[in-house]
């Protein structure tokens, strides 16, 4: 009988442990960083070539994701959702005169701390010059909310929101010449999203949480970047970068032609002729 | 100090987008790259308001106003994806109105106007921009000139087909 009783108590407080357990505060975090991937040995850090990069127009780009960590705990971006997401920043690029082709390349093609060697394999399998690396840090927070001790009801599990999600995405482009592996432009882009769900569905509104968070990060990205391309044309354009140049397809320096900035303009000799004109006329209008 | 804006961030130059912020079709003639370049414009632009009679000086100011966003548009499909700015294609519709509507009164100055503009264009179809100071870090868009040239005597004729005071 007691034995019986034991066990009956047992069960209970293991089950209430287990729902519990449910109610307990949360962290899921994907991250892959750039610098992990290029510089995966600190001490080994290559420098860029001395010479500096001379970008010739139209640019072939490739762009792809950052992989994993190799060993790492945190699960990769999924392979299906990658592809997606480089369309909106293929987007971004698609209706630049200065971009000749662009190449999405899976991340599965890189490998994990690889470095620029491996990112120099990459770019001659797909035959780009300049390569955009994605990283992604997303941390996913799930917190009970007060009424989630209704969960011991069993039934509340299925049908009480009680857990509170809030998912912070911050995507980063950096762009890089391959091959002299000097770093160009980076842009950022990051994305909130907030939410709840039942316990019994939490993976499932995370997983949709972390693509929705995904595409908005990406898309303000895409802003962003544009900023940062006509920023760096200006940069190139006046001399601050010394250590990037572009040439256009009729093989004039940005440098020296000021990008494609025109202007309309009347010379010191023809300014002149119009006003000694000028001064004629309202001479002769004098008399 | 502080380096120059992107030509993006300015909002005034003429760039692609024109079509989204229609004021840069007006703006874009009034910004220029430096003292200089706004200076000779200037100067060029006050050339034909000086030769032209008192009364013809609003219309011609109506003209510029016409002519800016017209000139504007026609550019957009040469500078691409690229920005524009200066006053040298209006000032080069002023010439040219200026010019034909004082050549119905055979004034002297209509001839030196059209001369020297003729002069202008005849050179930048041969020779390419003419040198000026501070020119560096831009390039200059002949085409500008040209097409300045047609709107101003487009509202030239309109102007020495309405009349004005002859002098």
């Amino acid at each position: 009988m007691h034995l019986a009783r034991f066990k009956f108590l047992a069960c209970a407080a293991l089950a209430a442990f287990t729902i519990l357990g449910c109610t307990h505060p949360r962290t899921t975090t994907h991250r892959t960083g750039v610098m992990d991937y290029l510089y995966p040995k600190r001490e080994a850090a290559p420098l860029p070539m001395p010479g500096g990069a001379r970008l010739q127009l139209p640019l072939r780009l490739g762009i792809a994701f950052v992989p994993s960590p190799r060993n790492s705990w945190q699960p990769g971006l999924p392979a299906s959702s990658e592809r997606p997401l480089l369309e909106i920043v293929r987007g971004a690029f698609k209706d630049k005169s200065w971009v000749g082709e662009i190449k999405l390349i899976p991340s599965t093609y890189l490998t994990p701390g690889g470095g620029f060697d491996n990112l120099q394999q990459a770019a001659r399998m797909y035959g780009v010059d300049v390569m955009a690396l994605v990283s992604v840090d997303q941390i996913q927070y799930t917190d009970p909310k007060w009424y989630s001790f209704a969960y011991l009801t069993i039934v509340g599990m299925y049908t009480l929101p009680g857990e509170k999600n809030d998912t912070r995405t911050l995507i980063d482009v950096a762009v890089f010449d391959v091959p002299t592996r000097t770093f160009l432009l980076r842009a950022p882009g990051q994305s909130n999203v907030k939410g709840s769900s039942t316990p019994i569905h939490a993976q499932e509104q995370l997983r949709i949480d972390s693509g929705k968070g995904l595409d908005l990060a990406m898309r303000e990205l895409t802003v962003n970047l544009a900023k940062e391309v006509e920023a760096f044309k200006a940069e190139i354009a006046s001399g601050a970068r010394k250590d990037v140049d572009v040439v256009d397809r009729q093989g004039q320096s940005l440098r020296a032609t000021g990008g494609r900035s025109f202007g309309g303009a009347f010379g010191i000799a023809e300014a002149a002729a119009g006003l000694a004109l000028a001064a004629l006329a309202l001479r002769r209008r004098r008399r | 100090m502080n380096p120059p804006p992107p030509e993006a961030v300015n909002p005034f130059v003429l760039e692609a987008g024109a079509w989204a912020q229609p004021w840069r079709l007006w703006t874009c003639h009034l910004v220029h790259f430096g003292p200089w370049h706004a200076l000779l414009n200037l100067a060029a632009l006050a050339a034909p308001f000086a030769v032209l009679p008192r009364a013809l000086r609003p219309r011609l100011v109506l003209g510029l106003a016409l002519a800016a966003p017209l000139l504007s548009l026609a550019l957009l499909p040469l500078i691409g994806d690229g920005t524009y700015r200066g006053a040298s294609g209006l000032a080069c519709t002023a010439w040219a109105a200026a010019g034909l509507a004082l050549l119905r009164d055979r004034r002297p100055e209509a001839l030196a106007l059209l001369g020297l503009l003729g002069a202008k264009l005849a050179w930048e179809a041969f020779r390419g921009a003419p040198w000026m100071p501070g020119g560096e870090g831009w390039t200059a868009l002949p085409a500008a000139h040209g097409i300045g040239a047609l709107a101003g005597l487009g509202w030239g004729l309109v102007l020495a087909a309405r009349g004005g005071p002859r002098r």
